[in-house]
């Protein structure tokens, strides 16, 4: 791995890092100060079964169900899939887009290495997001009157961040493999959509319901780390998806022309 | 291709006799290199930019860099986007040269660049051969090719159409005069018979004579004539080329 190219892919990284991180945390504690007045007044939804699935129970009554439903079940996948998907879309293609690649693959870099330091560099912004996040959480968590472990809470930004790793690593592969931004935005985008609504509705439909396996939604959410913490294989199995997919990237680019 | 961006449907390429494909890191080490169309890192400095390409190449020397940067007089210390097209110019071309290496490979290297910063860029250019470099040019400045150039190859839709050296170009090449005559209107009858002339134009005021290999016959013939003043046409290699284009363009 080219840690010259690792550097500035942070560089490039950080405040975009910084803002997505901070979108989190402001939604987080604005969700644990409204919980108090809100939350009891509200109660557990009767909403129809898929969508309360996609709301994450839909249960506003208890402390652990509003910030599920508020932040778990959209807002914070929703943030650190765009933040990995267009982190990668934008070093990697977007670079290839501009003919910066080019260049920096004119001096003695590998493709290998430079394609290892751009998705570590992005790798390590999504992590980011995702301790923020969870430092958010615990801010916001105290904010409503506590309730919900600081390790339940790590939990959940655990699984955000393999989500969002997994997510980045699908957009890697198609903007390895194609060399377009746009491309790899909307593809990638467009999967972790229809991963999300499958895992939700696919359960209803009893020949569809296998389909959740596929997405990456199901191993983010179905363990409910909020109220069980961590779930290791289902987190194992997001980690291994986007090792290969990284794997994948690795061949599709090696041999791949660049737009020069 | 020959820096491995674009793999090769056939064949092979060698620089300093080592095979482009198999050992491309090493020769990307050793060759400096300038894309027609640089691109950077638009909101770092110029010398954040090629502190950043100095890392890829494992470090170069500060010295050196520092030394071209004051030749070009490049602006080092503001932001990429802010430069014009010929301050960027400039940083790229530092960065080709930075490592000093033994190959260079530049695309369009004058582009947007002031006359005197191509003459110190050309300047550059002699020492670097002088030095034993190695130096593959492209450009469409035609003027520059004639002044820098030992070799010249012509690309025509994508195929080498000519490789050789620009005086033996120029020898095939059509040549072109232009004559004013202080004669009357059918003054330039007879010339065309001339052995060697391909064309006798008559543009305004002036005669245009284009003929090929030596200029003798036609200087004797102009004798004849009451000439008043005679011009060169010939610095417009452009011309020269655009023959060698037609003349050798659809059997190719």
């Amino acid at each position: 791995m080219s840690r010259p190219v690792l550097l500035m892919t942070l560089r490039q990284r950080w405040l975009a890092t910084l803002l997505s991180g901070l979108a989190v945390v402001l939604v987080v504690l604005m969700t644990g100060a409204l919980f108090p007045s809100l939350g009891d007044a509200i109660g557990k939804l009767e909403l129809p079964e898929g969508v309360s699935e996609l709301l994450g129970g839909a249960d506003y009554g208890s402390l652990t169900g509003w910030m599920r439903t508020e932040v778990g079940a959209v807002y914070g996948p929703l943030v650190i899939a765009a933040a990995a998907i267009t982190g990668i879309s934008s070093q990697l293609a977007g670079e290839e887009e501009s003919g910066i690649l080019g260049l920096l693959l004119a001096h003695p870099v590998s493709r290998r290495s430079l394609l290892l330091a751009k998705a570590a560099g992005v790798a390590i912004s999504v992590v980011a997001i995702a301790i923020m996040t969870w430092l958010g959480l615990i801010a916001g968590v105290a904010i409503a009157g506590g309730g919900i472990g600081v390790g339940k809470l790590a939990a959940l930004a655990a699984h955000l961040a393999l989500f969002g790793l997994a997510c980045g690593a699908l957009a890697l592969a198609i903007a390895a493999g194609t060399g377009r931004r746009a491309v790899a935005n909307a593809v990638a985008a467009g999967i972790a959509v229809l991963g999300y609504l499958l895992n939700g509705f696919a359960p209803l439909v009893s020949g569809l319901d296998w389909t959740k396996y596929l997405t990456f939604f199901y191993y983010y959410t179905d363990g409910d780390p909020l109220s069980t913490g961590v779930d290791l294989a289902h987190l194992a199995i997001l980690a291994a998806a986007a090792v290969a997919l990284t794997v994948v990237s690795v061949v599709l680019f090696r041999d791949r022309d660049l737009r020069a | 291709m020959l820096l491995g961006l674009i793999a090769p449907t056939g064949g092979s390429a060698c620089i300093l006799g080592r095979d482009c494909r198999a050992d491309g890191l090493e020769i990307r080490r050793r060759v400096g290199y300038l894309p027609g169309d640089f691109a950077m890192y638009p909101r770092l400095t110029g010398a954040e930019m090629l502190g950043h390409l100095a890392e890829l190449r494992g470090g170069t020397s500060a010295a050196v860099r520092k030394a071209l940067a004051d030749r070009f007089g490049a602006e080092l210390d503001r932001p990429i986007g802010e430069l014009s097209t010929g301050n960027r110019q400039k940083i790229g071309l530092i960065s080709a040269f930075m490592h000093e290496p033994e190959v260079l490979i530049l695309d369009e290297p004058i582009a947007g660049l002031d006359p005197l910063v191509q003459q110190s860029f050309h300047a550059l250019l002699d020492e670097t051969a002088a030095r034993g470099g190695t130096i593959l040019l492209s450009s469409h400045t035609l003027s520059e090719v004639e002044r820098v150039a030992d070799r010249v190859a012509i690309l025509r839709r994508g195929r080498l159409a000519e490789v050789d050296t620009l005086e033996n170009l120029r020898q095939v090449a059509v040549h072109r005069l232009e004559v004013d005559m202080a004669g009357g209107r059918d003054s330039d009858s007879g010339l065309a018979g001339v052995p060697g002339v391909k064309e006798v134009r008559r543009e305004g005021d002036h005669l245009l004579i284009s003929y090929e290999g030596s200029a003798d016959p036609l200087i004797k013939a102009l004798a004849a004539h009451d000439v008043s003043a005679i011009r060169s046409r010939d610095d417009d290699l452009e011309e020269v080329f655009l023959d060698l284009y037609r003349d050798r363009g659809e059997g190719s």
